[in-house]
């Protein structure tokens, strides 16, 4: 605790788990200090300042896995759990697989992941802003008339990490986030629309103006929705809707569950798999990403890993273990936090940005829907069949009309991803897994 | 040192008060966590919260509070909490992890009306909790300090009753089980080719003490094993999903066996591998009992929590003794059902759990509240403030809630509907509170044909609004179950166990979002 240094703490547990009975050991500190202000009706509501510190080890005794964490770093109890952890251990399966990645790290430039201006942010700058941020959005439009809150937050992090072939290292980051979810009102009903930014760069975070107005829009769009006559028709993702489907395809690219069967995509590598239009990348060494470190949660190198090139399945994301298990090179996506398991997880991913634009989407289309929210579960990346509650704006003969809600939009992924007819150009890094808008050549539209 | 006798369970450890325990073992250090392992005498010794309250005590806990409230507010709290995860991970037919947590900390809370301050410390120590009580108060500005009362002790009168806790089981029975779960769902057909199961307990000491002079502790445990095959068959594949555990003893697993749950999430795989399209547009659908309650924890309970009921954000805020859904309708929210994953004996923020009647004959009868939404619209805390860890302010949440039991034989309420869509067993759902807008997702679905079910769907998400939905609940049976093993609710990035209910339950229409037109 306070009197070792975090080097100090991690040399000493990875030593002690070798001298118990662990052929390889890991160790991983994370400390976050983070604050975050949220205002509703421009009072402070919310502020909340506080450190986070915790320390996970996992040990590797005869290929066999074994992992504890905690938050309280008195040495006596940290020498506790690992020995535990180690005698646990013994119980698993073996696995040849399970060794430790063994790469020696680069040097690499700057990421451009720790940014002094955010660290130097206090409440009253954080205050201050979801303030502005608020006030934009009532003076965008007289609908909003409430807010279920403007927020401004920043964290600052710093991971140590070492493992028995790895010696110390560490990495600092920084982000900031600004947000706000406001409420539109026609005097009968009530409709929420959020716009958030999150960044690692406080200059790269987007105005409060634009937060403020692009909420207040998405709000006053959604009033006097309707549902619609169940159909067929051809239906765009805007941005922001096409990276939280982009989020729910992860799965399905994840190495560990293509080994145990439970992807759609099992068996496709080098198969046409979406329209060509379709490059989907993850990249860990995205200057400023917010998925953007030099090293993954077991010391790997990220790296850029292009996983469907024109439609072409190119590449799983995979762990040391996993890559070893498929017998393929890694990609350096184990991610984790102190309290998890590395285990496969993105960095910055994203679908390459198009030709295309929004509004040329829309002109094109003659009857579809604009879909501008996404609702609740719906991509299931087992059987590969998505159907998922949504909102937007009904396009006929080119023009956007009525606001829709209360339908759900459907189809099996396979076809959905093969059909992409149009890809935008409005990429934008806002959180670690971003797209352009999307089109679907025919989705079911389901309402009344 | 045996498999059958892991030295977990032998060493128990703690600081300073019980020095001549120390002699019982020699492995015991200082300040080491006490980690369960079968058998409670361990945890006598320990006796809950042993290691917070040599911490925590009135005297200390009573000048972290002074200072939270030295610059005004209308109520703080300081909430302690230490606790002991074991999760164990099995992919492929084989054990591939086993995880050791144990997170430890507190946090002062500060709130003055609608305001609120958080700190947390990971660090246990007085001089920390003295600066987490400081930052926190820094919500409030320029206001005249307030005294806390002096603290009392009080009795936390227990929700039921644990004779042998099962995160206490010994740590062979538990790889046991995971085994047992991976062996039967193979064991059912050669089309299940992967099986992942996953145990994790846990046992969550607390302390609370409250700026009016209230002192708590409790311990609760908590265990769940989830299983899910995957079957394949030609170019399908489909998932299978079934789960058991709860707030539950040891001879629970003798009622419900680890084997009939593998067998029944392998044989809904592979039911699915033959499902068909499933409807799209709007019809009658017919939930089924247990877990169907997810509906009405989406439609109803997240729109009752009274953080959005004090801010007026919430579609049915104003609607206190109104009719709000068919006269069929009856919900309760109950923290105090036996073994409930989402039962508690106390909120986490020292209100005793409690069964709170929230609809009758369709008519509002209560908010879910917590300490804060209480006092800004008048009235008592229901007991609903729960807090995921210690780095969490307490939220107004759900406990165990659930469509209470009807009259009808659930059979029943499948005849007249020429077509329909019956849900079998539900995924998760969410819902937006300012609008009424809820979804779910279904895992394992038939057509409604005739008054017959008929034939297996694909997945597909249910949606409705809430104001209307439950107006359309047209049948309610009296087959109630409440799901003590699953449900884990997140809001504001707080996930928390939970429990939802419901008899087999009938309504007229609601929106089917699959491909079938």
């Amino acid at each position: 605790m306070a009197n070792l240094t975090p080097r100090e703490i991690l040399d000493r547990v990875r030593d002690l788990a070798q001298r118990s009975g662990a052929a390889e050991a890991e160790a991983y500190l994370e400390i976050v200090n983070f604050t975050e202000a949220r205002v509703r009706q421009g009072e402070v509501e919310f502020l909340s300042q506080s450190a986070v510190q915790g320390l996970g080890v996992r040990v590797f005794v005869d290929r066999k896995v074994g992992f504890s964490y905690t938050t309280d770093l008195r040495p006596n109890v940290m020498d506790e759990l690992v020995r535990r952890t180690i005698a646990l251990a013994g119980q698993n399966a073996p696995r040849d697989e399970n060794r430790l990645p063994d790469e020696q790290l680069p040097a690499l430039p700057d990421l451009e992941i720790y940014d002094a201006a955010v660290a130097a942010m206090r409440p009253a700058d954080l205050i201050a802003l979801a303030r502005k941020t608020e006030d934009q959005a009532f003076a965008a439009d007289k609908r909003i008339q409430a807010t279920r809150h403007a927020h401004a937050g920043v964290a600052v992090g710093e991971v140590h990490f070492t493992n028995t072939f790895a010696p110390y290292q560490t990495y600092r980051t920084t982000t900031c986030s600004l947000g706000v979810t406001a409420i539109a009102t026609d005097g009968t009903v009530k409709r929420e629309g959020g716009f958030d930014d999150r960044r690692r760069i406080f200059l790269d975070l987007n105005t409060p103006e634009r937060i403020g107005r692009r909420a207040a829009e998405r709000a006053a769009a959604r009033l006097g929705g309707a549902t619609i006559a169940t159909t067929n028709a051809p239906v765009i993702f805007e941005a922001d809707a096409a990276a939280s489907f982009l989020a729910g395809l992860l799965p399905a690219l994840n190495a560990t569950n293509v080994i145990e069967q439970r992807s759609f995509l099992a068996g496709k590598p080098n198969r046409q798999v979406a329209s060509p239009l379709v490059t989907i990348v993850d990249d860990g060494l995205l200057r400023r990403g917010l998925g953007t470190h030099p090293f993954d949660g077991e010391g790997v190198q990220h790296r850029r890993t292009v996983v469907i090139e024109r439609g072409v399945l190119v590449k799983f994301l995979h762990t040391a273990t996993t890559a070893r298990r498929m017998n393929v090179r890694m990609t350096g996506n184990a991610v984790r936090s102190y309290d998890t398991l590395p285990a496969v997880g993105p960095t910055n991913f994203y679908l390459q940005a198009g030709a295309s634009t929004l509004d040329k989407m829309v002109s094109e289309t003659p009857r579809g829907l604009l879909v501008t929210e996404l609702a609740g579960f719906g991509i299931d990346t087992v059987s590969g069949e998505y159907s998922q509650q949504v909102a937007g704006r009904w396009i006929e003969k080119g023009v956007l009309g009525a606001s829709v809600e209360g339908v759900t939009v459907a189809g099996r992924l396979d076809e959905m991803l093969l059909g992409i007819d149009a890809v935008g150009k409005d990429l934008e890094y806002r959180s670690a897994i971003a797209s352009p808008s999307i089109r679907f050549r025919q989705l079911t539209i389901a309402g009344s | 040192m045996s498999i059958d006798e892991p030295i977990s369970r032998r060493v128990f450890l703690h600081r300073g008060a019980l020095a001549s325990a120390a002699a019982l073992a020699a492995a015991v250090i200082p300040g080491v966590p006490w980690i369960p392992g079968s058998g409670d005498a361990d945890a006598a010794i320990m006796g809950i919260g042993q290691e917070l309250r040599d911490v925590l005590n009135f005297e200390t806990c009573n000048r972290i509070l002074t200072e939270a409230l030295a610059r005004g507010g209308t109520f703080a709290d300081l909430f302690a909490e230490q606790r002991f995860t074991t999760k164990i991970a099995l992919d492929d037919g084989k054990i591939e992890s086993v995880t050791y947590g144990y997170p430890r900390g507190a946090g002062v809370r500060v709130d003055r009306r609608q305001q609120t301050g958080y700190a947390f410390s990971d660090e246990v120590s007085f001089n920390a909790l003295l600066d987490a009580a400081r930052v926190a108060s820094a919500i409030v500005e320029n206001q005249s300090p307030v005294t806390p009362i002096d603290l009392t002790r009080r009795d936390v009168a227990p929700a039921f009753m644990l004779s042998s806790p099962a995160p206490l089981m010994n740590e062979t029975t538990k790889f046991d089980f995971v085994r047992r779960l991976d062996a039967a769902a193979r064991a059912v057909d050669p089309r299940i080719v992967s099986v992942r199961v996953e145990y994790t307990d846990d046992v969550r000491d607390i302390l609370i003490a409250t700026s009016d002079g209230s002192y708590y502790l409790d311990r609760q445990y908590l265990v769940n094993i989830s299983c899910t095959p995957i079957a394949v068959e030609g170019a399908e594949r489909r998932s299978g999903f079934g789960s058991l555990g709860g707030r539950v003893d040891e001879p629970y697993f003798s009622r419900r066996s680890p084997e009939d749950v593998a067998r029944e999430a392998a044989e809904q795989a592979l039911v699915l591998l033959q499902a068909g399209p499933a409807p799209a547009g709007a019809m009658p659908v017919v939930i089924g009992p247990g877990w169907g309650g997810v509906l009405i924890h989406e439609a109803l309970g997240h729109a009752l929590e009274g953080d959005g009921i004090r801010r007026g954000t919430s579609v049915l805020t104003g609607k206190l003794g109104t009719q709000i859904g068919s006269p069929l309708l009856r919900v309760v929210d109950d923290a105090r059902v036996p073994f409930g994953r989402g039962s508690y004996s106390i909120d986490d923020e020292g209100t005793l759990g409690q069964r709170t009647v929230l609809v009758d004959r369709g008519i509002l009868q209560s908010y879910l509240l917590d300490r804060q939404s209480a006092s800004i619209l008048g009235g008592k805390s229901t007991g609903n403030g729960r807090r995921a860890s210690y780095r969490n302010r307490p939220l107004p949440r759900m406990s165990n809630t659930f469509i209470d039991r009807g009259a009808s034989d659930p059979t029943s309420l499948l005849s007249g509907i020429k077509k329909g869509f019956y849900a079998a067993m539900l995924g998760g759902g969410t819902v937006e509170t300012t609008s009424g807008n809820f979804n779910f997702a279904v895992r394992e679905g038939y057509w409604i044909e005739d008054g017959k079910i008929t034939r297996p769907a694909r997945g597909a998400v249910l949606i409705g609004n809430s104001l209307e939905t439950l107006r359309r609940l047209e049948g309610v049976g009296n087959d109630l179950y409440i799901e003590p093993a699953r449900g884990t609710c997140g809001k504001d990035g707080q996930m928390i166990p939970v429990g939802v209910g419901q008899p087999t339950v009938r309504f007229s229409a609601i929106t089917v979002g699959g491909t079938a037109i």
